[in-house]
């Protein structure tokens, strides 16, 4: 190369002097954008040399990552794996403790909204081994005073009766048990009926004259005439109804959903569930109240066989037929000493 | 310095000068530009510090010697003007004192229609050498070839005829 320049000395130089003159200009030329042309030119020649760095950098580092570094990928994965399925269970205790919670807002809505009777919260913790038979176990039990004969039910409606206490536990008969039966009316026409479990799942609303009207979806509530559950509870709705010998076949879809439950309420008394503003129910024409005299006086009044469909001696059927359910439930509990259920909704518990 | 000489290493005659005269005549050539720019077309017309070049670096015949005049000589007349950045004279009469000098040390340039013949010639040369630089960094779309310029060279060619004749007085004898 000096050799060159040497040998060339005339152009070498010109060359030079032309390149320091370029730069002179450069200095002090601007192209858009008020940047000079020095500053551009250096821009220009740089930038592949930076653009080939990084495409450089890019691809080293990209078979780094995409080969050599997944060395330890395999290791990661399962323990990344482990770790996507230690969340997916804790997800689900987390939405199973949501749902928890949803529910005993449910039951503590209800339970302030009825300030009277007392009642106390229990949840279920077993259910029966039998499938013929409709039985829980709540974690309440003599500890907590609990007895016989106490109503169970949920913010929906009737769930069943305590028929064995224990220490800390207690039994319960769901009412689509087919030992189980409970004193009923249809909420609209007032006729009296016992709704009494059977074979299958869905209880039936038996005593029920064939001429009676009965619709699918009507509403079922508890007359208070069996001494253990408050009046005007609800039961549920008619499913289907359809003529039998000597009374109506009646299907009762029930109100709380008895397959699915988690937590329930006990009643500690039979007084009747009366909202927090009794003032308005008193004064209602229709209210719960209200009503609840009226059947009571009807009850008093009226006597022997009866064929009328819309009275209440509905229930009080003839003893040659059936024994109805709702005349042995109106004994006081009283006279009963062993606080044993009487007639049809006092059936015997299920010997454990 | 410039005013020195130096012997080319072939057989051509290499002129010297009294000392300063170089110097002294680039700069009257660039006042006298300046001077006629004041006379608009004039400026235009003619280009004394490029005939001043082509002067001495044909009969300098050292094409270094050349480049460096045209050099010093262009960018004196890019810093006295405003119409260009300093450097774009520069850059082509840096090319035209190498060319002249590398011209003047192979042929005669003492007839005086080998003079016209050069002037007319480097004139474009300068003129394609200021547009391609105009181009490239400027962005400045400069014609290579109009009749103007044609004319404009003819008119050069034509002064750097009388104005070179003027210019041999001030050869030293030896």
């Amino acid at each position: 190369m000096p050799d060159i320049l040497s040998r060339h000395r005339p152009l070498s130089l010109l060359a030079g002097l032309i390149v320091v003159q370029v730069l002179l200009l450069a200095f002090q030329i601007k192209r858009e954008h008020d940047v000079r042309l020095v500053r551009y030119w250096a821009v220009q020649m740089l930038t592949p040399a930076e653009r080939a760095g990084t495409w450089s950098f890019s691809k080293v580092s990209g078979v780094w990552s995409g080969y050599i570094g997944l060395r330890d990928s395999q290791s990661e994965n399962q323990r990344l794996k482990s770790e996507v399925e230690q969340l997916r269970m804790r997800n689900r205790e987390l939405e199973s403790r949501a749902a928890e919670a949803q529910r005993l807002t449910v039951l503590m809505n209800f339970r302030e909204g009825h300030p009277e009777p007392p009642m106390i919260p229990a949840q279920v913790i077993g259910a029966s081994a039998d499938p013929t038979s409709h039985i829980l176990f709540i974690n309440r039990g003599e500890r907590d005073h609990l007895r016989r004969n106490l109503a169970v039910i949920t913010p929906d409606g009737v769930v069943g009766k305590i028929v064995e206490i224990f220490p800390s536990s207690a039994q319960v008969l769901l009412i689509n048990d087919k030992e189980s039966g409970v004193g009923a009316l249809f909420a609209g026409t007032r006729t009296h009926g016992v709704v009494k479990g059977s074979a299958d799942s869905n209880p039936h609303m038996e005593y029920v004259q064939n001429d009676e009207k009965v619709q699918p979806g009507q509403a079922i509530v508890t007359s208070g005439e069996d001494r253990i559950f408050p009046k005007d509870l609800p039961i549920g709705t008619v499913e289907d109804a359809s003529a039998g010998n000597p009374f109506q076949l009646i299907r009762v879809q029930p109100a709380a959903r008895l397959d699915r439950l988690e937590e329930v309420l006990i009643l500690m008394s039979q007084q009747e569930l009366a909202p927090k503003k009794t003032e308005e129910a008193t004064s209602a024409p229709g209210s719960l109240q209200n009503r609840q005299m009226g059947a009571s006086q009807a009850a008093l009044t009226t006597g022997g066989p009866q064929k009328a469909p819309n009275r209440k001696s509905t229930v009080t059927v003839d003893s040659s037929k059936s024994k109805p359910a709702a005349s042995a439930a109106s004994t006081p509990e009283h006279s009963n000493p062993n606080n044993a259920p009487t007639g049809a909704a006092n059936s015997p518990a299920p010997q454990q | 310095m410039l005013s020195t000489g130096a012997r080319s290493d072939t057989n051509i005659e290499v002129h010297r000068y009294y000392a300063g005269t170089v110097l002294i005549v680039a700069f009257l050539s660039l006042v006298l530009q300046a001077f006629l720019h004041k006379y608009g077309r004039w400026s235009e017309l003619l280009d004394l510090p490029l005939l001043v070049t082509i002067y001495f670096g044909v009969s300098r015949r050292n094409p270094v010697t050349g480049m460096f005049l045209g050099a010093a000589i262009g960018l004196l007349q890019d810093a006295v003007g405003h119409a260009y950045p300093i450097g774009m004279y520069g850059i082509a009469k840096t090319c035209v004192g190498y060319l002249a000098s590398s011209v003047g040390a192979r042929i005669d340039t003492e007839h005086p229609v080998s003079r016209f013949g050069l002037v007319f010639l480097l004139f474009h040369f300068h003129q394609v050498v200021l547009a391609i630089t105009q181009r490239l960094l400027l962005n400045h779309p400069s014609p290579f070839f109009t009749l103007q310029l044609f004319l404009d060279s003819l008119a050069s060619a034509g002064l750097a005829v009388i104005l070179f004749a003027l210019l041999d007085r001030l050869r030293r004898t030896s």
